[in-house]
């Protein structure tokens, strides 16, 4: 019986071994670069993490189809290398039968990120060749903010040239009362130096051309 | 105020500041460091200074003492000389019209570039994504992303020069915006251009300044800066080098445009311009030099960070290629692996005009830290630049048309207003899909050619149909002492026959040179790889 139960044992594994074949068929490749993604605090590639691979993978596949009970030992690992990658495929539970590369692919991308974060890795450092990430929605706000920013440019100098358009027209009006009350003095003080004698040589303001001058 | 009621500078300083900044513009940014590159780093210098003093400094004298002299802008002051030289000053004003259509929309790039500035991530550092979130779009992967968002997110540009389109409103907004603020400048005429230009010529230096400071810190910079001190001496030998000298100098000082007549024309008659014209000069020249250390700086960054990231790409192909453990090669190691990447070869990459401006400075800008303030830094500096030579164009055309009988009658503000919305109206059109491909027409060929033939008429009318002898007098009326001989033999034989050799050069250039053509860029080619192409 234990004979019986050893052979079948080690005849669907080795039937395991030879579904797992890098390149061809359902397997897809996986690589690593937990070096680059964590640097110091790297840990060590070991059969734990297989384990744990394997694991969230068989979650992945049981997430997707809805509670078909994926186990550990239906994700068949191979070709394992330095770099640490590695190529697997995924077998229906308790059949040998391969599930087809589609459905793999679909359910990894469901869970990538509960995949990720199982290793603290990111889509970058965690490659599955030939699954493409799918990459976050950009945000793109009501208003796009260089047009916040040209109103408000353009606000300001519109005021300035208002305000440098306007400011003389005011100053003119100004003058003119201003004018008004000064030519009712002028002429009492014209009056009187013209009694103290045309000799001092004072301007006589008739033969001025001031208009002329201020007006730019 | 004068007694003929012309309006006056507030101050010499005022008149320096605004020559300043009419002649330090974005050409002594964008074209000086790529002459210089081209010519052998350093060695570039010899020639550049050698025609600073046979044709530069010379003509910048000549044009200010003629503006000053005859207190009129370009037309009147030429009719002065003769009657027949009205024609000139006509020339220039119809120069800096053209000119004027197309400058300003530089400015609406840099407001472009500087209001996407204020976001987390810059527009220009990532490419947008494609609608099946897979990865960046076509265009973006096979572009750079800086360059994408210059050609197809500011400019939208069309395949080629005969494809118009509609008017890109962003553009539009912004070259607006560029007119709106010029006129905001020249409203009051030298009263609010001489306020303006204490800042305008002052706040690009304290930018090129903190620039500078930056620029060495950065990673690899010394590379850039190696590169260009090593002068190749043997440049020197290639007449282009000198040619490329005396026209770099002929069109960075702004001669020619009516301009620099203009401004002197405000000027007070004793006003010693003698020295206030080599002050410029020289403070023109110095700030090209300047300003290419600060752009070598960048180049070497970029270079250095190019060959770097190339080294990663390589190693880490290697890597999965041959499964290798991650730390079996490091980055040094890559070489050993690898021969064939050199740091040089990065180098070499010399661009110019707005391809360094918008597309190589803002790829430098996204890589260093903070890269919105630099970013702003960097984009405020190139409008202040450009507006600064704004003013003077638009004085170039105000002046010499404010001084006809007719125009006078008009107000001021009016005049200006319509000189400007009459440019601006014309320039929508380089705000089009096509746009760009206009505005490579007008940079190269509006103004180049005619300058040459203006500023030649303009030494020898001065020379020889108003006679060094007159106008040495004038000059003794206006400062107390005569030129001495140097200025009198540039004046009577060296430029002129200078001008003579760089006008006769560049019509056998244009004979030989058969059709022109442009390089366009490509939204079709895509697949291909081929997103830049040439075009007859």
């Amino acid at each position: 019986m234990l004979e019986k139960i050893l052979l079948l044992l080690s005849l669907s594994l080795s039937v395991a071994e030879g579904l797992c074949k890098p390149g061809v068929g359902e397997a897809y490749k996986v690589r690593f670069s937990i070096k680059t993604a964590l640097g110091d605090q790297a840990y060590p590639w070991n059969k734990n993490e297989m384990f744990l691979f394997r694991a969230a993978l068989a979650f992945a596949m049981r997430d997707f189809t809805n509670g078909e009970e994926f186990g550990v030992s239906d994700i068949h690992p191979c070709n394992e290398t330095q770099r640490v990658s590695f190529w697997f495929v995924v077998t229906r539970p308790k059949t040998m039968d391969l599930v087809d590369k589609g459905t793999v692919e679909m359910a990894i991308k469901k869970s990538r990120n509960r995949i990720n974060g199982a290793f603290l890795l990111t889509d970058k450092t965690l490659e599955f060749d030939g699954i493409y990430p799918t990459l976050a929605a950009p945000v793109s706000p009501d208003t796009p903010p260089w047009l916040i920013v040209f109103g408000v440019v353009m606000g300001a100098v519109s005021v300035g040239i208002i305000a440098l358009l306007v400011y003389p027209l005011v100053q003119r009006k100004l003058k003119k009362n201003m004018d008004a009350d000064d030519e009712d003095s002028d002429e009492e003080t014209g009056v009187k130096t013209a009694e103290n004698g045309a000799n001092d040589g004072i301007y006589n303001s008739t033969f001025s051309d001031d208009e002329r001058f201020t007006q730019m | 105020m004068e007694k003929d009621g012309r309006p006056n500078w507030d101050s010499p300083m005022q008149f320096v500041l605004a020559c300043v900044s009419y002649a330090v513009g974005l050409g002594n940014v964008w074209r000086f460091p790529y002459l210089c590159q081209l010519h052998g780093g350093g060695g570039f210098l010899i020639p550049y200074l050698i025609m600073l003093l046979l044709e530069g400094l010379p003509l910048f004298y000549m044009e200010l003492a003629i503006g000053q002299k005859m207190r009129l802008g370009s037309i009147g002051a030429w009719t002065s000389i003769s009657p027949y030289l009205g024609g000139l000053g006509l020339a220039s004003v119809v120069t800096s019209v053209y000119l004027c259509l197309y400058y300003n929309v530089i400015n609406a790039w840099s407001f472009w570039y500087l209001f996407h500035s204020f976001q987390s991530v810059l527009p220009w550092a990532v490419c947008p994504i494609n609608s099946n979130r897979t990865g960046p779009t076509e265009e973006c992967e096979v572009a750079t992303p800086t360059q994408y968002f210059f050609y197809r997110e500011t400019l939208n540009i069309s395949s080629s020069i005969e494809e118009n389109g509609g008017i890109h409103t962003g553009q539009a907004l912004c070259l607006v915006l560029a007119w709106a603020i010029t006129y905001l400048f020249i409203v009051r005429g030298v009263k609010s251009t001489g306020k303006v230009v204490y800042f305008t010529a002052t706040f690009p230096y304290l930018v090129l300044f903190i620039y500078l400071i930056r620029g060495v810190t950065l990673h690899g910079a010394i590379n850039g800066l190696k590169y260009m001190f090593t002068p190749k001496m043997a440049e020197l030998a290639n007449p282009r080098a000198w040619i490329n000298a005396a026209t770099q100098i002929f069109f960075s000082l702004g001669l020619g445009f009516g301009s620099l007549i203009a401004f002197a024309s405000y000027n007070q008659h004793n006003n010693n311009f003698q020295n206030q014209a080599i002050v410029v000069s020289l403070i023109n020249s110095g700030t090209s030099i300047f300003a290419s250390i600060v752009t070598f700086a960048i180049y070497g960054f970029k270079a250095t960070l190019n060959y770097e990231n190339c080294l990663d790409r390589m190693r880490l192909l290697l890597l999965n290629t041959f499964d290798l453990a991650e730390d079996a090669i490091s980055m040094d190691s890559v070489l050993d692996f690898y021969f064939n990447y050199k740091l040089p070869l990065f180098l070499f990459q010399a661009v110019e005009g707005t391809g360094l401006a918008f597309i190589v400075y803002s790829e430098a800008i996204k890589n260093m830290p903070l890269p919105q303030l630099w970013s702003v830094l960097y984009f405020f500096m190139l409008l202040l630049l450009g507006m600064g030579s704004m003013l003077g164009n638009v004085t170039a055309i105000i002046t010499p048309l404010r001084d006809f009988k007719i125009m006078s009658r008009m107000s001021n503000e009016l005049f200006s207003g319509l000189v400007c919305v009459f440019c601006l109206l014309l320039g929508l059109g380089f705000t089009t899909t096509s746009g760009n491909y206009w505005f490579t027409i007008f940079n190269d060929y509006a103004a180049t050619f005619s300058l040459l033939f203006i500023v030649l008429i303009e030494v020898i009318a001065v020379s020889y149909i108003y006679g060094i002898k007159r106008f040495e007098k004038d000059i003794e009326d206006m400062l107390g002492h005569r030129p001495n001989w140097y200025w009198k033999i540039m004046w009577a034989v060296t430029s002129p026959l200078l001008l003579i050799g760089l006008f006769i050069f560049y019509i056998i250039n244009y004979i030989q040179g058969g059709t022109p053509t442009y390089q366009a860029w490509n939204k079709e080619l895509v697949n291909q790889d081929l997103l830049f192409h040439e075009q007859e």
